[in-house]
């Protein structure tokens, strides 16, 4: 099982890293179990928990998120906004956090038992998943989100944006957030200052080299 | 006018009395920073004298700082100033809570907001923005802090952070808290909002806290220099608990407790703490497990995480997971941090069942007590709640005092056994004003003012009490000889300063604390060896006015001082020397108003001496020397077999005290003979107006 499981990851990389390169489509986050974490270093392996973390492929390396190691801080959200916005805003953070503190992505009926931390604790960071098939950029009336070589994501072009919130609603996720100052969209682009200040690496950005050297720690090869 | 950053330039006013809801430029406000300093200023100059606590003209001031909301590391404390129901005077007192509540305020646009007046039926303050409305909360009251989160969350989404009053607030019990983000406590205010009938804020926002123009990569790179080279762990202890390879010292009384196989052991999958050597920023949150500090080893496998407020990368509180709660008929899960994970335990005078105060029964009585306390805003008066109980249990006077049918219907058996169902009773007594029971959380002046609890109460063995401002030590003799005393005799609660604390307590060689005391406040004598202390000297006055004027400060732009300052640091690069210009620094990034630590310090030393001229306000004396700076005996006639000033003591000298009171008042350039800040003082200071308002109250030295 872990080892079909582990061959089916390093699979999927090897594939979607590859995707990048030619078509720049396909990137994708994918959800990923304890030992696919324990085949990157990260943590101890677990005990049948199922999926405690999302893997991001980015033309420069991988982005890992961990729920586990989130505390909560929000963090994220402040430099993110920082670095790509110049101030700070939860609301326009590319990477969501508040929104699901108190009660989780959806508030369970008995919120004493439900996820966050008025429940179980849990944090849930939610970033854009760069899909495959991106409904941001399907129904914008402007054209303006479009698959930038630079970082490797569906990015907004704030030339074009008519601030129409079209694309907030879109995605099944609500990812993109039109800043109401500026009236324009937003959404990450990898750039990975959030992994760069998480306080926990419950964010991590492991370069392509990183991922090689640990995989052949284990035995794996990824190309 | 340059745009303003860092602040958001708004106050907010509501009033409950009338209903009106404005809004008012802050920055006339701006020389008092934000916080603390708002608030005493607004209190200062608009509640007049003689009125008490619960009274209608008592207002309500809930304040943050340019910091709040923009991600400075451990910039998400909530500042809240009011008159206080359980000083002997009234006098205000500064509370404080964490969570998410200071940057959400932000985010919907306000630096502060003033509550005033008194509603005549349960209200709710609903901000959305720039929309904001007064609601009916006759279906929250009678609610627990928990549930009455999750009703507004219900109706204004599940982002809208919500600071709320349990029963204890409503029922205006002395000792009752403002609760947000589940366990973030500001202790002594609830039955303010109580009296107004106000249950609750529920707030959220889309705006941004802008920072000065074109400094965003600045901001990011003095981020990374404080995580990667000048934070340590909670409390700033900046050297590791136990011995590890890339240390030079450790310390076993340090909260930096993570270590190669210590876990989060509860956490799907487990996370290691690990070694955490200064240099790498997404280390600094696995340095403090402080599951494992406040609760002890049986902590370690019921971790779920570390938790604290916004922006802060120390994660004081500790998340756990303890089923065991749910017979109770609680969730199977807590959270709190030192003081309110400690407190219940001390209520359980009896002890616990399997009599092990780092046991299995302990934890659980930490558990369920923190729970309580916190669903029903009940404050714990930095443990002194449980002293009281002791005293009043122990000395036949609750049997004495409360009617037999009452006494009689208290599950003693329980608390006897060390069973801690008692707390269900203890707490629930209290914040449902039941009987004549709620009395142990008058507070001591008022305990004793109900129940004559005379001289020996005062003098017992075992009590913190610090004087008759009646609030118990906090860091005190022990901490730091005369300038943790100094500490002490200001405020009007609890010292809750750890500016002195966290820098004694960092767990570096007394030599090279002694070096950096010698660098920061002129000579390595601003600070003794621990039990082996020297007379009074003018550089620990230094020390304590420091202290002071940074706690203030904190409490105003608005940091934690449970963390800050930055005295010291875990890097052996750089000789373990702090930077205590930080604040000074992201002060100038955030505001665009380049601004020196000197420039910086003077603001504390401002707000410092108007929260002084408050105190003078409410006391109707001038003479604070003789009134409220007093010193309890124990600190002079401890070890009676031990002379001052000698090895193995922390007994200090009454004379030489008074001379440090006056060393102290004469950095300050108040009074001498009184304590009390002079006109010249003031004006030095920009409060003229403070002067005025005084000398027409004949107030002035
Ligand atoms: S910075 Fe890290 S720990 Fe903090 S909220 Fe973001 S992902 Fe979680
Ligand atoms: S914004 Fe939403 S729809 Fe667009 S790529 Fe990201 S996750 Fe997909
Ligand atoms: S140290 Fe604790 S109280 Fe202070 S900001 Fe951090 S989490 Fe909050």
């Amino acid at each position: 099982m872990l080892e079909k499981e582990i061959q089916g990851f390093i699979e999927k990389l090897r594939t979607r890293r590859e995707f990048l390169k030619i078509s720049g489509k396909g990137i994708t986050t994918m959800a990923v179990t304890a030992s696919v974490l324990n085949l990157l270093g990260c943590g101890k392996s677990g005990e049948g928990s199922d999926t405690p973390a999302t893997v991001t492929v980015t033309p420069k390396g991988i982005l890992i998120a961990q729920r586990n190691r989130c505390v909560g801080c929000q963090k994220c959200e402040m430099v993110c906004s920082i670095k790509n916005n110049g101030k700070a805003s939860s609301y326009i953070s590319r990477i969501k956090v508040a929104r699901n503190y108190n009660y989780g992505l959806t508030m369970a009926a008995d919120y004493a038992t439900g996820e966050g931390d008025y429940g179980n604790f849990l944090m849930t960071q939610d970033a854009c998943r760069q899909c495959k098939d991106p409904q941001c950029m399907a129904q914008c009336p402007a054209k303006a989100i479009a698959y930038s070589e630079t970082t490797g994501t569906w990015t907004v072009d704030t030339e074009k944006c008519i601030g129409c919130r079209t694309c907030e609603h879109a995605c099944p996720w609500n990812m993109p957030t039109v800043d109401p100052e500026t009236e324009k969209s937003g959404k990450c682009i990898l750039c990975g200052t959030c992994a760069e200040h998480c306080p926990t690496g419950a964010l991590q950005m492991m370069p392509w080299k990183e991922v090689t050297v640990r995989l052949e720690k284990k035995g794996y090869k990824l190309s | 006018m340059a745009k303003i950053t860092g602040w958001t330039g708004k106050l907010l006013r509501v009033n409950l009395s009338t209903g009106s809801i404005s809004t008012q430029d802050s920055m006339k406000y701006k020389d008092f920073i934000g916080g603390s300093g708002f608030g005493h200023k607004i209190l200062f100059d608009e509640v007049p004298a003689g009125t008490k606590a619960l009274d209608e003209a008592n207002k309500l001031i809930i304040a943050v700082g340019p910091f709040t909301g923009t991600g400075v590391p451990s910039s998400g404390r909530t500042n809240i100033v009011s008159l206080s129901p359980t000083n002997p005077y009234h006098a205000a007192t500064d509370s404080h809570m964490g969570g998410n509540f200071g940057p959400w305020m932000k985010f919907a646009g306000y630096d502060a907001i003033v509550i005033e007046g008194a509603s005549k039926s349960p209200v709710w303050l609903r901000i959305e923005d720039d929309k904001v409305t007064i609601e009916d909360a006759s279906g929250l009251w009678g609610k627990g802090t928990r549930d009455t989160s999750a009703e507004i969350a219900k109706i204004m989404g599940k982002e809208a952070c919500v600071a709320s009053i349990g029963q204890a607030g409503e029922n205006l019990i002395n000792l009752s808290s403002i609760v947000n983000s589940n366990s973030h406590s500001a202790g002594g205010h609830g039955a303010v909002l109580g009296s107004k009938k106000l249950k609750a804020i529920g707030i959220k926002g889309t705006k941004a806290v802008p920072i000065a123009d074109g400094k965003a990569e600045d901001w990011l790179k003095l981020n990374d220099y404080f995580m990667k080279e000048i934070v340590g762990a909670n409390n700033q202890h900046v050297v590791p608990s136990t011995p590890q390879p890339w240390a030079e010292y450790s310390d076993p009384g340090s909260r930096w407790t993570g270590q190669k196989d210590l876990f989060w052991g509860a956490a799907e999958p487990p996370v290691e703490t690990g070694e955490c050597p200064p240099g790498n920023t997404n280390w600094v949150g696995l340095r403090t497990q402080k599951g494992f500090f406040d609760l002890g080893p049986v902590a370690e496998e019921r971790t779920i995480r570390m938790d604290g407020c916004h922006s802060c990368p120390i994660r004081c509180h500790s998340d756990m997971l303890v089923p065991e709660l749910e017979k109770y008929g609680l969730s199977g899960y807590a959270t709190s941090t030192c003081i309110n994970y400690s407190s219940p335990l001390s209520i359980m005078i009896k002890g616990t069942a399997d009599g092990d105060s780092k046991g299995m029964d302990a934890f659980i009585t930490k558990c369920l007590g923190s729970r309580l306390a916190d669903d029903y805003g009940i404050w714990s008066n930095y443990a002194q709640l449980g002293r009281d109980f002791k005293y009043v249990y122990e000395h036949g006077i609750l049997k004495e005092k409360l009617p037999k049918e009452e006494y009689d219907s208290i599950p003693w058996d329980l608390l006897e056994k060390g069973d801690p169902a008692f707390l269900l009773e203890f707490y629930k007594r209290i914040a449902l004003k039941q009987g004549e029971f709620y009395h142990v959380a008058d507070g001591p002046y008022w305990l004793d003012k109900a129940w004559n609890l005379g001289k020996d109460y005062w003098a017992y063995k075992g009590n913190n009490i610090w004087s008759k401002m009646a609030f118990p030590k906090h860091h005190s003799n022990e901490a730091g000889s005369h300038v943790g005393t100094l500490i002490q005799i200001f405020k009007n609660r609890d010292a809750n300063s750890h500016t002195h604390m966290n820098f004694i307590g960092a767990g570096l060689p007394i030599e090279v604390l002694k070096e950096v005391a010698g660098e920061v406040w002129g000579s390595p004598d601003a600070l003794d060896k621990p039990n082996d202390y020297t007379p009074m000297n003018i550089y620990k006055a230094k020390f304590a006015k420091w202290s002071m004027d940074r706690n203030y400060l904190h409490d105003s732009i608005t940091v934690c001082n449970y963390t800050w300052p930055m005295t010291v640091s875990p890097s052996k690069s750089r000789n373990y020397r702090g930077d205590t210009a930080i604040e000074a620094k992201f002060f100038s990034l955030a505001t665009g108003i380049e601004t020196t630590e000197a420039e910086l310090d003077l603001a504390g030393e401002r707000i410092t001496t108007l929260a002084r001229c408050e105190t003078i306000k409410r006391m109707g004396t001038v003479n604070l020397r003789k009134e409220h700076d007093v010193i309890p005996d124990w600190v002079f006639d401890a070890d009676p077999d031990k002379k001052a000033y000698t090895p193995g003591t922390v007994k200090l000298d009454r004379k030489d005290m008074e001379t440090a009171i006056t060393m102290l008042y004469k950095e300050y350039g108040w009074d001498e003979k009184t304590g009390a800040p002079t006109r010249a003082t003031l004006e030095r200071l920009g409060m003229k107006d403070v002067a005025d308002q005084l000398e027409s109250l004949k107030l002035l030295p």
